[in-house]
């Protein structure tokens, strides 16, 4: 049987209603009240993010190399700016749609984002479509990590070092995922400037599956970064064999760089030239951006807080446990950084254009 | 450490105090993603990461994996009661769960649903246990090459699911093909049928594409025939019967062990090829569940084989899936490589050190999948009660509800708007082509498959010249799927032949 309401009962129910929204109303008043005898009020801008959320955009999905990054550094980052940190992961176009996002977010200093630097200035600079964001306008608050690029073969292939493979005079197989990708631009990159003809493959779905490639024997190696290489190379079937820095990064000091083998070609003038812009691109690494016009009393806040997190022991012992080097440079230092990769010299601009286009 | 010692570790660490809680919490965790349309295992294991840093690594892995695991038997229940698959790999079991529940069999269903699950996942994990001295060979085995013959096979298997209508099949799988090719080429750096968006350019994504083709689509479908999903049963089963029929799913499910031995089989052997994932892993042991039934007209319009078959198979790919994440660090999907991450974080190096030094680590992973899916059947039943009860309400009211749900699912995979047009565009695509009697497995079939057809396609002829096929594994699998090809084909000339004759 249908049971109908009596007048009394909705009577009633307002009744509880207005009482549950009196004890709600209570509970708000008595929860704001610790918040006040934790020390003295705050002041300025510390009270503007104090109990705020910061929206951090992560432009690749959860689980990758950014998304731990970003998860590791959140809570340090609550912690020197007093605001919930919420990580929002927003994938797609190679990390374009994040920086995108983050670009047009409000420029309130409660949106930031961690970006993939190196590959958004060579996207820029090569007017990819869809690059809808201007990356000398952001407003840096530090930069992160910078990971070394390092060339690395499977010890199977019977090769152990790189000028082994140089002098062959013949083309070793090396992969790459997407035409234009950053595995492949660096193998191009490489190619050009020390004067080889390695034969990239590129159409790999992604490291992972190179890697496999290798251990099988289809391929002899690939270029990628430093971090992605560790695991393999620490269970003894990879060899890193060159990394593109311009000195011995630390744990790379028995690898050659890429300039150290330049110096043996007989004209090193353009290959130095090429190597020097492709390491100041690899400088921006990952840095941590806010949308451009930001309050600069906020940009200060928030880098300083960065500073502060980034250089917290509790954090830096985290960081070294799991393989996750941290590589700091301040706000300033990055807005220098991402301005000497943007000014490359006409003829080397026109090759890492080429280099993105896949037209080499 | 042994083999040996290392199961009787692995187990005494995973049924141990600091362990199980967290394998319980996980799996329970896992089950309610998975009744959630849109929300995957990627999505619960990413979820609960940030809880690993201060975690003991067997408590951690327990905690993750057995969250993972028990997502597609959430997802199945919601599949029979809702025809909404909670996960892509529950697709399969809308072509015979959802009619299941039409005739009053929806407990039914998911009790053998669940059960199958379990034991599939068993099946696989055992298969990764009795695998491991062997291990690294096994991943090896595919390359390029290998992948694809394997994933064409795998295609040819629509042959088998659109036996009845063969020119609308292939017409649904090409579409299916064609849509594969959506967005940039990795190898020509070219955009393909993007129309210029942007969102367009890293391709269709698979989620909101399931839930467009079944889920939207069977909402407007509800919508239109003003039915409730209870079909033609006017009341949802009552509680008793709820129960008497859960329990004879699960008897059903051991009944069909053969069936479920071959399609775990299935399962696991896809899971082993990287990148092929467990959506068509389901679909093609259903096509042989089909195939080897003896009543196969009944196939999609009820039968409980159909179901059985498609459960077992999309869990038992977890098994085959670890291997290479296992053997090599090498993850072979998106949730692999979320797990490996995590490994990672807990201190864990994978590869041969894993296998050698820390082959515990692998066997919790083995018994968590275990029982972690043993806690999903036994959790999943109760959720199966209330679930059946919802199915009672009427269209008017469980549909804008559900469309709810369903496009927010699509909206969380990527936190994108853009998905929830392509959610609404397949669905209408999706209900146009159930009214028109086109086969959605046969496109989800082309799809999925399409990419790793055309990619592989590419590397082997770029890794092993252009007659790799001729090579001993390549060679050997394409007869397989010559002969196979064949056969189905002499057996849809028979039938028509007969047909004719009835005719005549």
């Amino acid at each position: 049987m249908k049971r109908t309401r009596t007048a009394d009962e909705y009577v009633s129910r307002a009744q509880w209603m207005a009482s549950v929204m009196w004890v709600l109303v209570a509970a708000a008043v008595v929860g704001c009240q610790p918040a006040q005898d934790e020390g003295p009020p705050k002041e300025g801008v510390a009270a503007f993010y104090d109990g705020r959320i910061i929206r951090w955009i992560i432009p690749y999905s959860p689980g990758g190399g950014y998304d731990e990054y970003g998860r590791m550094i959140a809570p340090y980052l609550e912690k020197y700016t007093g605001a919930r940190v919420d990580i929002f992961n927003l994938p797609g176009a190679g990390g374009m749609r994040g920086v995108n996002e983050l670009f047009h977010s409000p420029n309130d200093g409660l949106t930031i984002g961690m970006i993939n630097g190196s590959a958004l200035v060579t996207n820029e600079i090569a007017g990819m479509r869809g690059a809808d964001y201007k990356i000398a306008e952001f407003e840096y608050l530090g930069r992160v990590v910078a990971d070394a690029r390092v060339f690395v073969i499977a010890l199977a292939s019977g090769y152990d070092s790189f000028e082994e493979i140089w002098k062959l005079g013949q083309a070793v197989k090396i992969g790459a995922t997407g035409l234009g990708g950053s595995t492949y631009v660096d193998a191009v990159i490489a190619n050009e400037a020390l004067e080889m003809d390695l034969d990239i493959i590129h159409g790999f779905d992604s490291s992972s599956v190179i890697r496999q490639a290798m251990l099988r024997g289809n391929i002899v190696g690939t270029w990628g970064s430093w971090g992605s290489a560790l695991d393999a190379v620490d269970q003894g079937r990879d060899k890193i064999v060159l990394q593109s820095g311009k000195l011995r990064g630390p744990g790379l000091s028995d690898v050659p760089t890429a300039f150290e083998m330049a110096e043996k070609l007989d004209n090193p003038e353009r290959a130095i030239a090429i190597l020097m812009a492709w390491d100041s691109l690899h400088a921006v690494g990952r840095p941590v951006a806010a949308p451009p016009g930001t309050d600069a009393v906020k940009v200060q806040f928030l880098s300083t807080a960065l500073d502060n997190a980034l250089n917290d022991p509790e954090l830096l012992e985290t960081a070294k446990k799991f393989g996750r080097p941290i590589d700091h440079v301040s706000a300033a230092e990055m807005r220098q950084i991402v301005n000497d990769a943007m000014v490359l010299p006409d003829d080397i601009r026109e090759l890492f254009v080429r280099a993105i286009r896949g037209e080499l | 450490m042994g083999i040996i010692e290392g199961l009787i570790s692995g187990f005494l660490q995973a049924i141990s105090l600091s362990v199980f809680p967290y394998l319980l919490v996980g799996a329970t965790f896992g089950l309610i993603i998975g009744v959630i349309p849109g929300l995957s295992g990627h999505f619960a294991m990413a979820m609960l990461i940030p809880f690993l840093y201060t975690m003991e690594p067997a408590a951690g892995i327990a905690f993750l994996l057995g969250a993972h695991s028990t997502v597609a038997q959430g997802g199945g229940l919601t599949a029979i009661f809702f025809s909404t698959p909670g996960t892509g790999q529950n697709a399969a079991t809308l072509l015979d769960g959802p009619p299941m529940r039409m005739k009053g069999q929806g407990a039914l269903a998911a009790g053998a649903a669940l059960t199958s699950c379990f034991l599939g996942a068993t099946f696989g994990a055992v298969a990764l246990a009795l695998l491991l001295p062997i291990l690294q060979k096994v991943v090896l085995f595919f390359g390029p090459s290998e992948i694809f013959v394997l994933a064409f096979l795998a295609l040819t298997f629509v042959a088998v699911l659109g036996k009845e209508d063969i020119t609308r099949s292939m017409i649904a799988a090409l579409l299916g093909l064609l849509l594969a090719m959506v967005g940039v080429d990795n190898v020509t750096n070219q955009e393909r049928f993007t129309f210029g968006l942007l969102e367009l350019r890293d391709g269709l994504g698979l989620v909101p594409v399931i839930l467009g083709l079944f889920a939207v689509a069977e909402m407007f479908d509800l919508w239109v025939s003003g039915r409730s999903l209870t079909g033609s049963q006017s009341k949802p089963l009552s509680a008793r019967e709820t129960q008497r029929q859960v329990f004879q799913g699960v008897m059903e499910a051991f009944r069909h062990w053969w069936l479920i031995v071959r399609c775990s089989a299935i399962g696991t052997a896809m899971g082993l090829i990287p990148g092929l994932g467990s959506a068509p892993a389901a679909f093609i042991a259903y096509g042989h569940a089909k195939q080897s039934s003896k009543s196969k007209d009944t196939f999609g319009k009820g039968n409980i084989e159909g179901v059985i078959g498609s459960e077992a198979a999309n869990d038992a790919v977890e098994g085959g899936a670890l291997a290479s994440t296992v053997a090599f660090g090498v993850p072979g999907s998106s949730s692999m490589a979320i797990l490996l991450g995590a490994l990672f974080v807990l201190g864990l190096e994978t590869g041969p050190s894993l296998l050698t030094y820390h082959v515990d680590v692998v066997f919790v992973m083995i018994f968590t999948i275990i029982i972690g899916n043993l806690i999903g059947m036994l959790g999943g039943m109760f959720l199966v009660n209330p679930l059946s009860r919802a199915t009672g309400v009427r269209s008017s009211v469980l549909v804008p509800v559900l469309i709810v749900v369903v496009f927010t699912g699509a909206f969380a995979v990527q936190s994108a708007w853009f998905d929830m047009f392509i959610a609404l565009l397949f669905g209408i695509i999706g209900y146009l082509m159930k009214v028109l009697d086109y086969s959605r497995a046969a496109m989800l079939i082309g799809f999925v498959l399409g990419f790793a057809v055309e990619k592989n396609l590419y590397l082997a002829t770029q890794l092993d010249g252009p007659y790799f096929i001729f090579r001993p594994i390549p060679l050997t699998l394409a007869i397989i799927t010559i002969v196979f090809l064949a056969y189905n084909i002499w057996g849809i000339v028979k039938h028509r032949r007969e047909a004719d004759d009835h005719v005549g």
